[in-house]
Order: structure tokens, then sequence, then C-alpha cells
């Protein structure tokens, strides 16, 4: 079905609105057609261009502010436009800056879990380190403290020297001890017989009331003895010192026979 | 074509120094482009704002327009209007485009809804800026219209609108859309036509 051509009234009527820029495009171009064969058409667009261009200029009149006039010439001379940020762009620039925050953000959240997860590694490797530390500075002071505990012992004003002798199991054997009631005892020795197997020497502060356990010992492969030992609490007055031959793990009392002893003075 | 031989006398001085000075910027003269910008830029900022409604999108009218006469100087043909008539014939174009590219989006609005541009095939020689009391006499007739007949003008010329859309936008039927516009313009030019018959 072909559509009827529209009459030359209804083409006619369009020619004001053609003048003031207000046809749609297609019927601006069916109209241009029209005015090309249309000298009537043609003046009546021409009769209302004025009208057009007056309703430009009946508009409430506003000075643009002097910073639109620096960005035209500029843009002109080919320079860059001054930098400019307009609320007309706040909406693009919001969004782009949004778009850059959050890639920015992604990057920096990427960075920091990367960065936290190093610093777990190092500290669990510091903590580790000062596990280890810690160890060493125990056993280090330890052994200062058994170092100097010999000589608390030997600088002690109650100091007792208390030579022992071999008995039977062990004629040649002997040991002298320094003790001190306040500081504790120090014990050396020599020939002592090798320990048979599940069996450790062990020493008695020989009382009034019962023999207290001082200590175990263990004699290097010479058979030399050397310890420190503290002083058991609440000790009664010692008579005399003892070492006998005892389980491993020694007992609460002698059971084994005496290896060493001596007289307090 | 009576009314050639009036806008001849819309022209005066005043367009014959803007056609040297498009002849100068045609030839890059810097100078020329703020003397041009100096003469012109309020009534086109003032356009554009109407058109637009927002500062910054008639700075940047403004702006592109500038810009544009800059490039295409040289394409100037006086005898298809004035200066004056080509630069705000511009930025009603550049204003409108801007107006329906923010009103279109997301979804682009359908050809037949969107009024064209002012045609740049019309006998241009009419286009000339009128002088300031014709453009008073206009706005006294606009304002007088009723606003049955005003408002779809506004619509039209302002915003853009085809009379379908004005037509939908006021529920008001197309056809009366159409005669109220018409008797609209005829008001108004006999407004301008006052001034020089």
């Amino acid at each position: 079905m072909t559509s009827q051509p529209e009459s030359h009234d209804v083409l006619r009527e369009r020619a004001a609105l053609h003048a003031i820029g207000a046809l749609t495009a297609p019927e601006r171009e069916a109209f241009e057609s029209h005015l090309k064969v249309c000298a009537d058409c043609a003046a009546e667009v021409a009769a209302f261009l004025p009208v057009g261009i007056a309703l430009a200029q009946v508009v409430p009149l506003h000075d643009p502010p002097p910073s639109v006039r620096e960005r035209v010439l500029a843009d002109a001379r080919g320079q860059p436009a001054s930098p400019r940020v307009t609320r007309a762009f706040v909406p693009w620039l919001a969004t782009a800056a949004m778009f850059l925050l959050t890639v920015g953000l992604g990057f920096y959240v990427g960075q920091l879990r990367d960065r936290v997860r190093s610093l777990e590694v190092r500290l669990r490797d510091a903590l580790v380190r000062l596990d280890d530390g810690e160890r060493r500075v125990a056993v280090a002071l330890r052994a200062a403290a058994a170092a100097e505990a010999p000589l608390a012992v030997l600088t002690a004003p109650d100091l007792q020297r208390i030579d022992l002798a071999g008995q039977p199991p062990a004629p040649r054997a002997s040991a002298r001890a320094f003790w001190s009631r306040s500081r504790g005892l120090v014990l050396t020795g020599s020939n002592l017989p090798p320990l048979p197997a599940g069996r450790v020497y062990q020493l008695w502060f020989v009382t009034a009331q019962a023999p207290i356990s001082a200590g175990l010992l263990k004699p290097d492969e010479a058979g030399r003895l050397s310890a420190v030992l503290d002083t058991p609490a609440d000790l009664p007055t010692p008579v005399a010192l003892a070492v006998t031959l005892e389980p491993e793990g020694g007992r609460p009392a002698p059971t084994g026979d005496q290896y060493l002893v001596g007289l307090t003075q | 074509m009576w009314l050639l031989g009036v806008v001849v006398k819309f022209g005066g001085p005043a367009a014959a120094l803007d056609e040297d000075t498009v002849s100068r910027l045609a030839r890059g003269d810097h100078d020329a482009l703020a003397e041009l910008y100096d003469r012109h830029a309020r009534l086109m900022y003032s356009l554009a704002l109407r058109i637009v409604g927002r500062q910054a999108d008639a700075e940047d009218v403004l702006q592109e327009v500038f810009s544009q006469a800059w490039r295409q100087a040289a394409r100037y043909d006086a005898s298809r209007g004035s200066v004056g008539g080509w630069l705000v014939t511009l930025t009603r174009s550049r204003a409108l485009d801007r107006l329906r590219r923010a009103r279109s989006e997301p979804q682009a609005a359908p050809d037949e809804m969107i009024a064209a541009d002012i045609p740049d095939e019309a006998p241009a020689a009419d286009r000339q800026l009128v002088t300031e009391q014709q453009a008073s006499q206009v706005r006294a007739a606009l304002d007088a219209l009723p606003d049955g007949q005003r408002i779809p003008l506004e619509l039209a010329y302002y915003e853009g609108l085809s009379q379908s859309a004005i037509a939908n936008r006021l529920n008001v039927p197309l056809g009366t859309i159409k005669t109220r516009m018409r008797q609209a313009l005829l008001r108004l030019r006999e407004a301008l036509a006052g001034e020089v018959r």
C-alpha cells in the first residue's frame, strides 16, 4: 500500500515549523524536497526565519564567566585548554574517579594482603627465633647460675668443708664437699666405681632424725664427681654426708651400700 | 521576496564588521576570534543556558561553537546569513544536541519525537539577528501569548521537541498543538514585522 502524497496545504503548514527548526527529521526531509519545487513554501519559510532567530534573542541575558573566553582563545591557539572541572563533567569524573579508586583500592588491597602475608611469615620466623633465643638465654642463665653457684657457695660465710672417705665398696674413692646452709653444696670426688646399669649414686645429709637426700650423682668415665646441689629445705643439722648406690631415680631413704662417708664439723 | 530587502536593513555596519572579522578568522587571526567573542558570546551563552539549563553545559556549548567557528570560518558564506545569525544557529543546534543526549540517555528517543535543527538549506539570507527593538517586541508578544500557545512553542524551540512529543507531554491532541503553534508563530511574525512595515 502506497502512502498518499501529502497535500500542499499540509506541507505549507510546516513552513513555519521548518523555519524555527521544529520539524522531525522525516518531516524535514520531505518538506525540503517539496521546497525545491515550491516557491510559495520557500517564501513562507523565509517569512518565518527571522522569528526563529528572534526567539534566540528573547532569552534572559547572562554574561558567560571570563574563564570561557580564555578557554576559547587558548583552544584556538592550539594550546591545551586550561584544566577545568565543571559540574557537567562531575558525573563523568566521579565515575572515572570511582573506577580508578576501585582499581587502585583493589591493587592496594592486593598489595596489603601480600604485605600482611609477608609480615605474618616474618612474625612467625621472629617468634621462632624469639623462642629459640629465650631458650638460649635460659640455658645461658642457667649456665651462668651454675657457674656462679659454686663461687657463691665457696664464698659463703657459713661455709663448711666436709671430706668424704671411700667405704668398702670403693676404698679408693674420695670426695670433698663445701657446704653452706644458705647457699648450697659443692661436691667434687674421684675414683668412684662405674655405675652399674640402672643404678645411681645418691648423696645424703645424715641427720639425727633420718638421712635426707641432697641429690643424685653420676661420675664421669674416669670416676670423677662434680656437682652443685641445694640445701634441702628445713634441713636439721647434719652430722654427716654419705653417698650410697641406689636404683635409678633415687630413693627417699638410703637402701644401698655406702660408698663415701664424711662427718660434718 | 520583499523580505530580503527588509533583511538587508537588519544587517548594517555591525554585520559588515562581523563579515570582515570572520574573513580575518579564516586567515587564523586570533584577535578576530576575540572580537567575535566579545560581540556575540553573551547572546550565545544566554541562549545555550536557556536550552541546556546548566551553566557548565552552556559554557561547553559556547566553547564548542567558537571552536567550530574557528575551524570553519573559511566556509562561512555571507549570502546565507549574517555572522550573528550563523553563530546563534550553531549555538542552538549544539545546545539541543547536548540536551537530547542528556535526555535520551540511557535509551535513545525515536526520530519522530525529535525536532530537527534549523535547516541549513533554507533561504538563509534571512537568517539575520533582529534589532534590539524587534527582540523586545517579540519578547512582549511571546509573553502575551496564551499558555496554550506559548508553552508548545517554547517546548519546540528551546527543548527541541516535535509536535507529537509536545502533544504527548501536554496531553493535548496533536491537531490542537499544530494549530496553537501556528497561531503563536503568526503572532510573533506580526510582532516582528511591526517594526519594519
